[in-house]
């Protein structure tokens, strides 16, 4: 690919084949300089663009004409590419200039990239490392939507219908749900890398290989890395060693996971642990992996005790925060209640433990098992249900690899605006979105089949390594997600009422998510594939979705988007929450959004907002009961807010202006973004919109 | 007015005593529902009353309080009149 080229007074001999006297040097990629060739443009044009070599041969020489008739002192190659785009636009081969575009960004662009920090994604710092993903990104977003993707469905993302997640991660699938026992059983050897480890004989060693195995699944997913029941898979490892040393790996284990800012787009590695008080109940006969990859001749459900020491000090330092006492953002431990726990022995103890995080840190997350339900969970909110047949590979805990291949999200409050009231209009409408969404899965999925087939020369090279004699991504197995923003915006706008403000309106909402549901079922069966429908983070989408609404149906959008139109710190209200800023008691809330939950089977959370407050653990672990009894609520997570002083260095409850003990005004604030802890300095405008309306439930919970 | 809802689905081995039950209340006059929650409207209905197995029979008071619910279980016609008649 050329880079710049630059008209020169003629310094050495040019190339024989030159088909033109002009004296130019064209400066390549290559970092050299090469005299003018017109026919590197027949060239190009007939390689890349299936332009016949005569039509070619005249559009070179009408650029070539351009050029020397316009004088230009310094010409670059995008210019000259752009010159015969032009011309195959004037020759009507609009699919031949598609072909021959170039991608890349403006100087501009790149110099507001260095400069600026991009909050499109939270989770990124502002650094040159971060400023080359972000480049990255653009790039292969701009290939995605010519290349993988159909012009419909690109279009459809580009007016903001619906929203193509992770573009920039085009090669990759999203999200994944690993085993520790993979690593465990095999050690460590990936495709590419310039040693292979033996399975871990010491704790301290499969943490490092956790590390290192999850720093490379951050180069293939696009998303988070969530692990399974991580203590009791260490606990076979931590047999007679003292509660000081299980503290110390604690610490390791989450020291290494929260300071990994230093990895892909100097991004965090989005690391979920789910853990469990009790042995889950698919793993109680499994026969344990130990030191060296050996089973020890122990089922798992023999190490319990081990499971709960290290459970119990991962939240000791939880509690404790980091080194100025501030919340750790990953890896985000997420705690699995289920019938069985009530059953354990120690439960209250523990969940008093975990509560007390909660209310110290807003650390825990509780995910809700009940009946038989079993899950891997991770992201924001998303979780893997494990079928009879997960369930039967759990003898296997190895094979239990899972993943979700992309995420496409619905603007449901637009279909709202184009309906105009009218139920079939909605419903056909609302069809015709899931129809696309699904063909960007195919496309997608079909993309992504032809990058495995590459085999180990691909780029998926770790994704085809088949250590347990299959590929270490199972594309059976493979979940394709749907998600939603804007219900509660979408019936206000259809019904005239929001969510929290009638039956009727959550029974529209309902309606909504069933059909949804329904067509994920249908198409499912149509394509023998997974498509279920995920509570989308929708960290920056529901800002851009709010953002282009407002620029196409502004006479409409600007009675229903939510936050500060005026000052553009505005957003739609996630998923099928009710407004962030409505004021049911938050057990209300948890069991009025549950009832959505059981209908989207790839995951759904509610937040309770707790700003400064910091409630007694005895009353979030009776709330937690509550919610696990009395609700179909599928998560929770407590958010309380805290200031970091940027002089001082102290963390203090609440958010302020300025830090109470030094007085300094440069401070930032710390909260949960959407799934997860961060600063909100790096928030979107959106988001920052969202916050400023949160209800923070003052005083419902006792003290 | 008490009302009944019955939450059905096709294939489901109990159902159909669940809408027999339903028809002969109806044929007394009592009003009956019938939702499959394999529909949209039935799976939304479903969705709000927490249905988790079917079939599932609901009993509501005029002000559509729940005052007895079956959940994958079939309750008597004798036991489904006398929580409608409020004995």
């Amino acid at each position: 690919m050329g880079s710049l080229v630059e008209l020169k007074e003629r310094q050495a001999p040019v190339d024989v084949h030159e088909t033109t006297d002009l004296t130019l040097f064209v400066r390549t990629s290559s970092e050299n300089l090469t005299g003018w060739d017109r026919q590197k443009i027949v060239d190009a044009m007939v390689r890349e663009a299936d332009v016949p070599s005569d039509v070619a041969n005249r559009i070179s020489l009408e650029v070539e004409d351009i050029i020397v008739k316009a004088g230009i002192k310094f010409v670059t190659a995008p210019l000259i590419r752009e010159l015969v785009d032009a011309k195959l636009i004037e020759c009507g081969l609009e699919e031949a200039r598609k072909k021959h575009t170039r991608l890349g960004v403006p100087l501009y662009d790149v110099d507001q990239m260095i400069l600026h920090p991009n909050k499109e994604n939270a989770n990124v710092p502002h650094c040159p490392e971060a400023t080359n993903l972000t480049l990255a990104e653009g790039i292969k977003k701009e290939y995605a939507l010519l290349k993988v993707f159909t012009a419909d469905v690109g279009d459809a993302h580009m007016r903001g219908d619906i929203h193509l997640h992770d573009l920039g991660f085009i090669d990759r699938p999203y999200c994944s749900g690993q085993s520790l026992e993979y690593i465990k059983r095999f050690g460590l050897s990936l495709p590419n890398s310039l040693s292979i480890a033996k399975p871990a004989r010491q704790p301290e060693v499969l943490l490092a290989h956790m590390v290192k195995f999850a720093a490379a699944l951050q180069s293939h997913f696009a998303g988070a890395i969530g692990w399974d029941a991580v203590n009791l898979f260490f606990a076979p490892y931590l047999e007679g060693r003292s509660d000081r040393e299980v503290k110390q790996l604690a610490q390791m284990l989450i020291y290494e996971f929260s300071q990994q800012a230093v990895a892909r787009g100097g991004q965090a590695i989005f690391t979920d642990i789910n853990l469990y008080w009790e042995v889950p109940k698919h793993f109680e006969n499994v026969p344990a992996i130990g030191p060296g990859g050996e089973f020890t001749g122990k089922t798992y459900g023999e190490y319990e005790k081990d499971a709960q020491r290290f459970v119990w000090a991962l939240f000791d330092v939880y509690k404790e925060g980091d080194g100025t006492g501030r919340p750790f953002f990953f890896p985000k431990p997420l705690v699995h209640i289920t019938e069985k726990l009530f059953r354990t022995e120690g439960w209250q103890d523990f969940l008093h433990h975990i509560c007390d995080v909660a209310s110290e840190k807003g650390t825990t997350y509780f995910v809700f098992d009940r009946g038989e339900t079993a899950k891997i969970s991770e992201c924001c909110r998303l979780s893997f249900k494990l079928n009879a047949s997960d369930i039967e590979d759990a003898k296997s805990p190895w094979k239990m690899r899972f993943s979700a291949l992309q995420n496409v999200t619905v603007n449901l409050p637009r279909l709202g605006y184009r309906s105009k009231g009218n139920d079939t209009a909605l419903f056909n409408n609302l069809r015709t979105m899931m129809e696309l969404a699904v063909k960007a899965h195919l496309q997608k999925k079909y993309f992504i089949e032809s990058l495995l087939a590459l085999g180990d020369t691909g780029p998926l090279a770790l994704l085809t390594m088949s250590t347990d004699g299959s590929p270490y991504l199972r594309m059976h197995r493979a979940s394709y997600l749907i998600g939603m923003v804007g219900l509660n915006e979408l019936v206000k706008i259809h019904t005239g009422e929001g969510l929290q403000e009638s039956k009727q309106a959550i029974k529209f909402g309902l309606k909504v998510i069933s059909e949804m549901s329904l067509l994920c079922k249908k198409y499912s069966e149509m394509y023998n594939m997974h498509f279920v429908l995920e509570q989308t983070p929708a960290e920056s989408t529901a800002y851009r979705f709010a953002k282009l609404d407002l620029r196409d149906y502004r006479d409409h959008a600007q009675n229903f988007v939510r936050g500060d139109v005026a000052t553009g710190h505005i957003y739609y209200t996630n998923s099928t929450c009710l407004p962030v800023g409505s004021n049911e008691n938050p057990i209300e809330r948890v069991r009025t959004e549950g009832l959505f939950h059981p209908l989207i089977e790839a995951g759904s959370i509610t937040h309770i907002w707790l700003g400064e407050s910091k409630p007694a653990k005895e009353s979030l672990s009776n709330f937690v009961i509550k919610v696990f009894r009395e609700t179909q609520n599928d998560q929770i997570a407590f958010s309380p807010e805290f200031t970091n002083c940027l002089a001082c260095g102290r963390t203090v409850r609440g958010l302020q202006p300025t830090c109470p003990h030094c007085g300094s005004d440069k401070v930032d604030g710390i909260t949960r973004i959407t799934g997860y802890f961060t600063k909100i300095s790096s928030w979107n405008k959106g988001k920052i919109g969202e916050l400023r309306e949160r209800n923070r439930n003052k005083g419902f919970f006792a003290k | 007015m008490r009302t009944v809802k019955i939450f059905i689905k096709a294939g489901c081995s109990r159902c159909p005593q669940a809408k027999q039950a339903g028809a002969a209340l109806k044929d007394e006059g009592f009003s009956v529902t019938e939702f499959d929650v394999g529909t949209t409207d039935g799976l939304a209905e479903g969705a709000y009353y927490s249905v988790q197995a079917t079939p599932t029979v609901i009993i509501e008071d005029q002000n559509e309080t729940i005052i007895g619910d079956f959940r994958g279980v079939v309750p008597s016609v004798e036991t489904l009149r006398d929580m409608l008649t409020g004995k």
